[in-house]
């Protein structure tokens, strides 16, 4: 019973996930209003657009019930854009898109895939947390709704690359203590990278361990007989040297 | 704050309970498959979401064997979305049940302690699979080998000499992160690293560092991915 994989989500997992991401269809039949599980669904008028989860709108799209409308990043235009940005800056991944405005403290916060960067109305210049696997199903499932399919694959390919190459070289600045910025990464790279990324911070770290357990010790010394009393003041080792 | 803001809070509150708690469930399953530690259970969540599946289940019943095709489509739809809401339940359990079988000692001191707050570890259930099997376990040893040592030696849970027998996960792996609200300066304990966090931040960090922060685990302000 017990699940047999080891830490981290599969590839089928992130694409499970993946398809909860809003898009928006135009529906070619109507479908009346639903109470689902996760929230009602509203009714589908055609031609009326539509923002529905991505499961749903790839059960219509493959009955023929509604086109999908393929998110405003994911165009030629755009795509040769981000792609030209990530080319540029070689140390970092291209900007996500802008999170919405911060809810107030009571209310829990949205992250994706929950946030709406794939409807029609999402930003166009950068990639969303699911990018490469809303787009690989995108482009397998309802092709015929891209304008130029082809060179949107193409891109997509080009952006892969370019991003896997910098996942690969970010390797030379792990080490022991993690706390690595990656701001901009997508699903399925934390994925692809997450087993190596964090057993090589894992392995140096069990390399260093008796060091940072001494260190442990001395801050903890250090901390009980009233040196470093104000926490904060990082001055205090050097004040000890003079 | 400027008007915009404003209707985002109102949009934000307006999200139907069912939708919210999907959004919940799947954090916490996202969680429980990538943190190193077994995570609070969600009671009042697990129960609310499985009341529903239950009555899904039940329409789905009632409505099968009705003809009308247009009514047959939307059953498949529904239909659909139970099959993924069981997908998500069983996997989180399942990621849970991984856990208790790998430290099952660890995990029952872990839950003895948090029986004095408000949030335990595990649900009534899981407890009882842990109890009964670790009892016939160390029954099973017993019989078959444990009884023929010295009384001194036939301790599972043995402490002494400096050395735990009790297995305990790696808490300071590296885990991906995601912050929901700025949580400022993060310390980690014997470096010399500290980490500015803000919403919206991925690091890749010790779950030690973060874990009061984490979702199940603290304050719900960072989401592991």
């Amino acid at each position: 019973m017990a699940l047999p994989l080891p830490p981290g989500l599969t590839p089928p997992e992130i694409a499970f996930l993946c398809e909860m991401e809003l898009v928006t269809v135009i529906p070619r039949q109507r479908l009346e209003g639903l109470e689902l599980l996760g929230g009602p669904l509203k009714p589908l008028n055609p031609p009326q657009r539509s923002n529905i989860p991505l499961w749903l709108a790839l059960l219509l799209k493959r009955q023929r019930r509604a086109n999908i409308l393929p998110p405003p990043w994911l165009n030629t235009h755009s795509l040769t854009a981000i792609l030209d940005h990530e080319t540029e800056h070689a140390d970092t991944f291209s900007p996500p898109p802008r999170l919405p405005s911060q809810p107030s403290d009571n209310t829990l916060p949205i992250s994706p895939p929950f946030l709406p960067t794939s409807t029609a109305d999402a930003a166009p210049d950068a990639l969303p947390y699911h990018w490469l696997e809303l787009g690989e199903m995108l482009l397998e499932a309802a092709a015929d709704d891209f304008e130029e399919p082809d060179q949107v694959r193409k891109l997509l390919r080009g952006l892969r690359e370019v991003r896997m190459a910098k996942l690969r070289s970010g390797v030379e600045v792990l080490d022991a203590a993690g706390g690595i910025k990656m701001n901009g990464v997508g699903g399925m790279e934390v994925g692809e990278g997450r087993s190596f990324i964090t057993g090589v911070v894992d392995g140096l770290r069990k390399i260093g361990a008796s060091r940072e357990q001494q260190r442990k010790d001395r801050d903890a010394e250090e901390a009980e007989n009233g040196y470093s009393g104000t926490a904060g003041d990082y001055d205090d080792d050097e004040m000890d040297m003079q | 704050m400027d008007i915009d803001d404003l209707l985002a809070e109102v949009a934000v509150d307006s999200t139907p309970q069912e939708s919210r708690d999907l959004q919940e469930l799947t954090r916490a399953w996202v969680a429980e498959r990538t943190a190193p530690e077994i995570l609070n259970w969600p009671e009042e969540l697990m129960e609310r979401v499985l009341e529903r599946i239950r009555r899904q289940i039940e329409l789905v019943e009632d409505q099968t064997g009705n003809m009308d095709p247009k009514t047959n489509f939307k059953l498949i739809v529904i239909q659909t979305e139970l099959e993924r809401f069981k997908f998500l339940v069983r996997s989180f359990l399942r990621a849970r049940l991984k856990k208790i079988d790998e430290h099952p000692l660890h995990i029952r001191a872990q839950h003895t302690a948090s029986l004095d707050t408000m949030q335990s570890l595990l649900s009534p259930s899981e407890l009882q699979y842990l109890t009964s099997h670790q009892a016939l376990l160390s029954q099973h040893y017993s019989t078959s080998f444990l009884s023929q040592f010295p009384a001194s030696l036939q301790r599972l849970d043995d402490t002494t000499g400096g050395i735990s027998m009790v297995d305990k996960p790696d808490e300071d792996k590296a885990v991906f992160v995601r912050a929901l609200r700025d949580i400022g300066t993060v310390f980690i304990e014997g470096t010399d690293r500290r980490l500015e966090v803000k919403r919206g931040d991925v690091w890749v960090v010790r779950w030690s560092a973060v874990r009061k922060w984490a979702v199940g685990s603290g304050t719900g302000d960072v989401e592991l991915i």
